[in-house]
């Protein structure tokens, strides 16, 4: 008599196969450890691979070699990776170079967000020992040799360091381009406006500020509805009456200070910056080191309409003459 | 004969589809690594962007720690393999001056270091 076993054998030999490659292919030879991309970096080394990012992009002023860098990480957002991790730099003090060139660079992202759609002309505000940029407008790409492994990253030869780098193409070619291609439009305005908001330019000669100092234009309390807690709020403004990023605020009380630039809530404006006030305590408030300060500010409560406490918001607005 | 073929020929199929599956449809994902693990293009241009700062800021301390991340070779071991890296992908010449800038430095930092002034 013979025994009818049917095709399970089959089965058997399908799942046998599917065991042993699955577990060599996830246990004993998984994709390559030693060949990641920066997106795969642990969090403290993206913090640090970014404030490269933000270093290098102060010292040569290139946005669309900064941009094409920062996308490798592959953040939800770069521009609130980069202002979340200047703030957090700032308030723990280690490196306030490094919280400047983290605002910086998120500030130029901003700007050239808004100027790609709106140019704008060349901002005085570059110093004159520092040319500038030419204007590039089109998709920039990075060419990549034959040699060069497939998908292989190479910097953006994006807007040139004045003076040292040769002007870069501009696709002519895709046939024998491969690998990043950045589509930005990039303008001397957004280059100049990203120099203004600096304080260090490339050449660390211009100055986020130039001209004479800050004083005080507008000094109010303001009863916003449904304010949890009291605020002084910031404003700058240059001589032009435009809100300017970058610029130093100094908040100092008895036994403390804190500083902060304008600019990095973007929500509000690129001259926008604010800070929340203890009570019983009283501020002074100045932009930079040489503006006129505003004195005597404490929190102070509104006429409530309700049970509740109705926190006031000093608004300080701030002009260059 | 033929049921044991059929059954080599089985498994063969489940190794096949196994490894497709766990090579292509859903590989392993590498998450957080260290600098020292990535790919030699981008610890290249890690490389560079520490040069450019460098440029800047000519803290020479601050490179170092920098490119420590990159592993425990010297410093300028690291910056070597990415000058050659470049040389072979045909970076522009800015790049590599500013790479070949940093080598020097560091070697005459070492240099310094090693013969003390009497």
């Amino acid at each position: 008599m013979r025994e009818n076993r049917g095709p399970w054998y089959l089965l058997t030999g399908l799942v046998l196969g599917l065991a042993i490659s699955l577990v060599y292919a996830w246990v004993f030879r998984p994709a390559d450890n030693a060949n990641t991309s920066p997106a795969a970096l642990e969090p403290g080394s993206k913090d640090r691979y970014r404030a490269l990012i933000a270093s290098a992009y102060q010292a040569d002023g290139d946005l669309v070699r900064a941009k094409a860098r920062l996308e490798l990480l592959k953040d939800p957002d770069p521009y609130q990776a980069l202002a979340g991790q200047a703030q957090r730099a700032l308030a723990d003090g280690s490196s306030t170079a490094e919280a400047r060139a983290l605002g910086l660079l998120s500030l130029a992202l901003g700007q050239a967000r808004s100027l790609s759609a709106t140019p704008l002309a060349p901002s005085p505000a570059i110093s004159p020992t520092l040319p500038p940029p030419a204007p590039v407008t089109g998709t920039l790409t990075a060419t990549l040799p034959s040699q060069a492994p497939p998908g292989a990253f190479l910097p953006a030869p994006g807007t040139p360091t004045p003076g040292t780098q040769p002007a870069p193409e501009i696709s002519p070619t895709p046939a024998e381009r491969i690998g990043l291609a950045v589509s930005l439009t990039v303008t001397p305005a957004s280059v100049a406006l990203a120099l203004k908001a600096t304080g260090s330019s490339p050449a660390g000669k211009a100055s986020p500020t130039p001209g004479a100092p800050f004083v005080l234009s507008k000094r109010e309390l303001a009863c916003p509805q449904n304010l949890s807690e009291p605020l002084i709020q910031v404003q700058a403004y240059d001589a032009a009456g435009k809100p300017v990023p970058g610029v130093e605020v100094i908040i100092t009380w008895a036994g403390g200070a804190e500083r902060f630039f304008t600019g990095l809530k973007s929500d509000q404006g690129p001259g926008y910056g604010d800070f929340t006030m203890a009570s019983g305590i009283t501020y002074t408030v100045q932009l930079g080191e040489s503006g006129q300060p505003a004195g005597d500010l404490a929190a102070a409560e509104c006429a409530a309409s309700g049970p509740q406490r109705q926190w006031g918001s000093w608004v300080l607005s701030f002009k260059q003459p | 004969m033929t049921r044991w073929f059929l059954f080599i020929l089985a498994i063969l199929a489940g190794i096949a589809a196994g490894l497709f599956y766990a090579w292509k449809v859903n590989p392993v994902k590498i998450v957080d690594t260290t600098p020292e693990t990535l790919r030699i293009d981008y610890k290249t241009d890690y490389v560079l962007m520490v040069a450019e700062s460098y440029r800047s800021d000519r803290d020479l301390g601050l490179a170092q720690e920098r490119l420590a991340l990159l592993g425990s070779l010297p410093p300028g071991d690291i910056v070597q393999q990415a000058i050659q890296f470049a040389e072979r992908n045909g970076y522009i010449a800015a790049d590599l001056a500013q790479m070949q800038a940093l080598t020097q430095a560091l070697q005459t930092g070492s240099a310094a270091v090693e013969t003390p002034t009497p």
